[in-house]
Parts: structure tokens; sequence; C-alpha cells
């Protein structure tokens, strides 16, 4: 009878443990032991960095630990973290936009999570690592099987329709597939006399033609950029199906499309001279804001158009990571705050402040739902993509060069489709092979 | 000696090592092994290499002579007698645009040939023409720095002319008005021999200037719409910065400091003129 009680208070506290750690665990007394640490990371000037800076102070407050950012550029902001890495410098948090996790894990450059996640005294027992959408947790934290970074900066392409330029032509519906966008709404939406447009796609060159341009086309068609054994696919059915339906699709957006850049292309469409346009859900503050747009009234939104191999919507953003080469005691603050800012429990608050969660239980909040019209497009989006959606393994930096290059001679006609195909997949098959791709050395992970 | 050795010196010697090197910053467990004269082999076989190289090369054959042209007449408008406030304040004006970062004057075009909401297309409108698509096609987006490029380094033009101007011995110039009364003969015998030291220098600094422009190109252009406005610095940087092949950067940066040298030599061998 001793024996059966003492089994069944040993059941009781294991049982008890986790909650019992859960009520004593908290962010003040685990930040207690590394209070004044400094934590280095850069950030983006794009409305879900506004949002977590709004909220620092509440945890600088509560752990004493500095976070100083340093805001750059997205085109410098890969430059300036290799740079750091590789000269060893005061970077404690690394922000991984989703095509360099390989880079950045297979460098050793960040800690895999599991290292933060196995320490008690740091580690948030409401950290819920399910709590994460999973496509986004394995698309931009994780790389071949391990989880290093935790959401952060979480987007999905949406269709942005204005309601009132779709009513006057006589739509009360978006389009829900790109043959319908192409062949049905473009047509009566674009008035070149009136300067008007019927969509805009954003292609200046550099990762905007690369990876919202030039991808953007492949994946709903059945196409691809590589196959199985990493050689190009750009000459399948798929992806040139894809490629001369973009090309067939520019008679209807803005003269210069292929030099809009993200600002430009929202600017298009927020003073109504455009009236569909896929663009990530970030970009949703700023369509919002009446002092930045004008169709604010008459603004819907919907999941990006279905192609003929279903709706595979562009996929981005970044995760938080903690970089190698940082002392243990900034490794634990910096693990501290990524575990803060991408918590379910600032989760709404980040929202609110313009931020987009990759955090489930937000999502399913009425008043956010009520508030956010890109809630339920984007959660949609979200159930089904293609993590590889841009190849994530370290060579992408490279062929994304390639791909901007050639992909913009083909939307301006100095290459025909097949010319432009044919000649990414020949340089970017020499970067693979320099890379080691070919001869087995490497994995085939992308 | 030590600033120019730690400044000047060192820089150049260690991108020249690391030119025969394979060094990829993003492959750093492989080690740099020095791989001879592969990166020069790699590079000059190179047809994007080459091409922005062209590119470079009929962007300073397009914005010079427009240089020139204009700062020599600016020059001579200020060189004229009279206007004492007015000239003052115009040499000052010219300061302005040389001061502006290359980055900023990248972001203002940007701004100014938007086809929208740009001044550029206003002009435009009034002379009855577009609205023209600048920066979305080659031609225009080509334009677009050209014009940049003019606006902000005429001036530099104008002053050295200016300075090459206010050498010239006044009673000289004073007889040589007397003789006759053509201005472009008392420019082509007296003043242009006090013009060439300054001219050769300019030739010499926008040469390497349009070399390793890139600031201006890259916030307006990024090289685009395909390669119209890739001019070679946007390359090297491609390669060191986005690639971070630096092997092959180095060995681009090694080659252009070579023209630059090959041109500068050219330039003093059969511009340049003591004034005797």
């Amino acid at each position: 009878m001793r024996k059966l009680l003492l089994a069944a208070v040993c059941a009781a506290a294991l049982l008890g443990a986790p909650s019992a750690r859960a009520q004593a665990w908290s962010l003040e007394s685990a930040a207690a032991p590394l209070k004044g640490t400094q934590v280095n990371v850069t950030f983006l000037d794009r409305p879900g960095y506004r949002a977590i800076i709004k909220l620092l102070p509440d945890f600088e407050k509560r752990t004493g630990i500095k976070v100083n950012y340093e805001i750059v550029p997205y085109e410098n902001s890969r430059e300036k973290q290799v740079l750091n890495f590789t000269a060893k410098g005061d970077l404690t948090v690394a922000l991984v936009d989703l095509v360099w996790i390989g880079e950045f894990a297979e460098n050793g450059w960040i800690v895999p999570a599991d290292k933060f996640i196995k320490d008690t005294a740091i580690a948030d027992p409401a950290l819920k690592m399910d709590g994460f959408f999973p496509l986004l947790l394995n698309a931009f934290g994780s790389w071949g099987g391990t989880v290093y970074g935790l959401p952060f900066d979480n987007y999905s392409g949406l269709l942005y329709y204005n309601a009132c330029m779709l009513k006057s032509a006589g739509f009360d519906k978006p389009p829900a597939t790109w043959d319908e966008l192409a062949h049905v709404y473009a047509p009566k939406l674009t008035d070149k006399s009136k300067n008007q447009y019927g969509y805009v796609l954003q292609s200046l060159r550099g990762e905007t033609q690369s990876a919202d341009s030039f991808m953007r086309m492949l994946w709903p068609f059945g196409g691809s950029l590589l196959d199985k054994s990493f050689h190009s696919n750009l000459k399948s059915t798929g992806s040139q199906t894809g490629l001369k339906f973009r090309q067939d699709l520019m008679q209807y957006m803005p003269p210069g499309d292929v030099s809009l850049d993200h600002a430009e292309a929202v600017n298009a469409f927020a003073q109504g001279q455009v009236a569909l346009m896929t663009e990530w859900s970030a970009f949703y503050a700023t369509v919002t804001d009446p002092k930045t747009s004008k169709v604010v009234d008459c603004l819907q939104i919907a999941p990006e158009p279905a192609g003929p191999a279903g709706r595979l919507p562009a996929l981005g953003g970044f995760s938080l990571a903690v970089a190698a080469q940082a002392p243990e005691k900034e490794q634990k603050a910096g693990w501290l705050f990524i575990q803060w800012a991408t918590s379910e429990a600032i989760a709404k608050e980040y929202v609110q402040a313009g931020g987009v969660s990759g955090r489930k239980a937000v999502y399913d909040l009425p008043e956010i739902k009520a508030q956010y019209k890109f809630v339920e497009p984007m959660v949609a989006s979200w159930q089904a993509g293609v993590p590889e959606f841009r190849p994530r393994f370290p060579s992408w930096p490279a062929i994304s060069e390639v791909v901007a290059e050639w992909g913009s001679k083909m939307q301006l006609g100095q290459v025909t489709v097949e010319q432009g195909s044919d000649e990414i997949g020949k340089r970017m098959e020499a970067i693979l092979q320099k890379d080691g791709y070919y001869d087995g050395k490497k994995a085939l992970l992308q | 000696m030590l600033t120019l050795f730690l400044v000047g010196i060192y820089p150049t010697l260690f991108a020249l090592v690391t030119s025969f090197r394979q060094y990829s910053l993003v492959r750093v467990r492989d080690g740099f092994p020095f791989v001879g004269l592969s990166n020069y082999a790699s590079v000059l076989q190179d047809g994007s290499f080459w091409g922005a190289l062209g590119t470079s090369a009929k962007f300073f054959l397009t914005v010079m002579p427009v240089e020139l042209v204009l700062g020599l007449g600016i020059a001579l408008l200020l060189h004229r007698p009279g206007y004492g406030f007015l000239r003052a304040m115009a040499r000052v004006s010219l300061v302005v645009p040389m001061a502006a970062t290359y980055a900023v004057v990248g972001l203002l075009g940007r701004l100014i040939f938007n086809r929208e909401f740009g001044v550029a297309n206003q002009f435009a409108s009034w002379l009855g023409v577009g609205p023209l698509d600048w920066l979305g096609s080659p031609a225009g987006s080509f334009a677009a720095i050209v014009i940049m490029d003019v606006w902000q380094w005429t001036p530099f033009c104008a002053l050295i002319f200016l300075s090459g101007l206010s050498m010239v011995p006044v009673e000289v110039e004073e007889a040589a008005k007397l003789e006759t009364t053509r201005p472009l003969s008392v420019l082509r015998h007296v003043q242009l021999p006090y013009l060439l030291p300054g001219l050769t220098a300019m030739l010499i600094l926008r040469s390497a200037d349009v070399l390793k422009l890139f600031d201006m190109v890259f916030t307006m252009t990024r090289g685009g719409p395909g390669t119209a406005t890739e001019v070679i610095s946007i390359l090297v940087q491609r390669v060191g910065f986005r690639v971070f092949d630096m092997g092959t950067a180095s060995a681009q940066a090694i080659l252009l400091l070579i023209f630059t040298i090959v041109l500068s030599r050219l330039y003093i061998r059969y511009l340049y003129r003591e004034i005797t």
C-alpha cells in the first residue's frame, strides 16, 4: 500500500511538474542573470519591424536586456549580416530570410533552436512550437530537419483588389484563377486612355524580379525552377506556360512595370491606378493607411488566384535565429528576445501594431478576424504551400542574380521566353555544378 | 606614410592576393586555396564582364562630352567681367550638386523620372511629349542616369575650367581680344593651353569615377531593366557582395585598376601640355 501511495505521489509530481514549472517560469526571472546584456539585431524598414520596435520598451523594461537594432534596406541586409558573421562581428540575433536559411545553417552561423529549448532556465514553457503554422516553421526556420529560427515577419502572397473598380466593370467578386484574371477581368479593367490598368506585378531587377515576379508564375502553372535531380526545369511545359502567361499579362500592367519595386507597385494600387495586385500580406498596413492610400474604402483581399496546378501562392518571410558567433550570455539573451518577439503572448499586440504573426491562435480571435481583412485569405494560403517556392539552398543568391537579369530581359522582350529559359538554365546549372550538387557531395536539399 | 599604407596600399595588395585565390565568403569551410590565374581567366571569358565594361564605356563617352561642353560654356560665362555678386553666387551654387551624396542623387533620380508624378515627365509634357517611360525602358533608364550624372558633374568641369581661365595672364587675354573679335580664336589660341592641364585632370578623375560609379545607379535602377544600366561597378558589387565570390570580384577590380592606369597614361601622353 505504501509502495502504491509512493508511486501515486511520484506520478502526481511528474504530471504536475510541467505546470508547476510553467507557473514558476517568468520572463523576468529568466532574464535576471542576463540583466544589462546587449542584443544586436538587423531590422528592415517594414511594418513588422516597426511593430516590434513599438513593443520593445516593454521587453527591455521587464528583462533589463537592451536590444540594439539597425534598420537596413532589404537589398543590403544579407550582405551586412554575412560580412558580420565572417568577421566574427557583434550580431547576436540573425534575421533570416527564408532563402538564406540553407546558407546560414550550412555555414554554422546560426545555432539550432534545440540548444535553447532544452535549457529550462530560459525556455518558456509556453513556447508551443506547434502553435506556429507548420508551413512557416518549416520554410522560414528549418533546414535539413533542424529548427534554427522562429517565424517572425511572415508573408503570404495575397490578391489585393479594388472592389469599387471591379464593381464598375461589372464584377462582384475577385478572379478565382489566373486564367480568369488575365482573360476576363484584366481586359475590362484596363483603360489606357484613363491611365488605368488591370493588374500590377512588382518586377524590379533584383530579388523582386526573381522572387516576386518570375517564381510567382512558375508554381501555379505546374512549373518549377529545378527538377528532382537539380537540373533546370524551366523548359518544362508547366514552366513555359507560366512564363508565357506572364508575358501575355504584361499588356494589362502599367508601363514600366519591369522597373517597379514593391513600394511603387503598392503605390500604383493605393492611388487607384491599378485594380488588382498580388503582393505580400506585410503591405496591408500601407494600403489601409489613409495617409498613403486613396482606396481604403474599396480595398478587399483574397487569396492569390489558382493556376492549373492549384493555388500555390508566393511564400516569403523571415525568422529570427541566435547567431553562433555571440558569447554564451548574449546567445541566451538573444533567445529570450526571439522567444518573446514570436510568442503567442504578444501576438495580438504585434498584429495590432502592424506586424503579421506566425502564430495560429491569434488569427482565431474574433476581434482580429473582424479588424484585419487579410487574415482569412492569408490563413487559407498558409494551409498549403511550397516551402521551396524559392530554393532555400546556399546557391540561391547567385542563381537569383541570373534569374533577375534574364527574367527582366524576357519581360522587356530582349530575349524570348525560350531563350531566357535556356540562358538561366545553363548559368544556373554551372553554379550548381560549382557548388557540388552534381557530384554527389551535397544532399539535394532546397 | 603609415596612413597611405593602411588606406591605399594594404587594401590594394590584399585585393591583389585575393584575386589569385578561391575566396568565397559563403564557403569559408572550403578554405582560400591559391588558384593561380584562373579567376582572371574566368573574368576575361565572361560576357557579362565585357558587357558591363562596354556599358561603362558608353556611359563615359556619352556624359563626358556633354559635361565638358556645358562646363566650358558655364566657365566662359562666369569668366566674363561684371555681375560680381551674381557671379559669386553662381560659383557657390555650382558646388551644391557635387556635394550631394551619390545615393541621394540616385533616389532623387528615381523620383524625378517616375512615370506618374516625376518632374521629368512634367517638363516633357510642356514640350508636348510623353509621358515617357524613363525607368521602365532600357534607353530611358540609360538616359536617366546620364542626365543625373551630367547634373552632378558639369559643375565640377565648370569650376576646373574656370580655374584654368583665371590662370591666363590678363594682359595676354586683353591683347588677344584687341587682335581679333572672334571669341573662338581667343579660346583656341590663348585660353586652351591653360585649360589642357585641367582637362587632363578631369578626364583622369572622371574615368576613375565612372569605373567606380555605383551608388547612384544602384539606387536608381539596380543596373536594370535587363542590363541596360549595368555599369562595371554594379557587376563587381553583385559578384563580390551578392555571390560573395571575392576572388573573382578582386580579379575584376584589379583589371579595372589596370585599365584606369593605362587610360591615365594615355591622357597624359596625348593631352597634357606644360604651359611654356
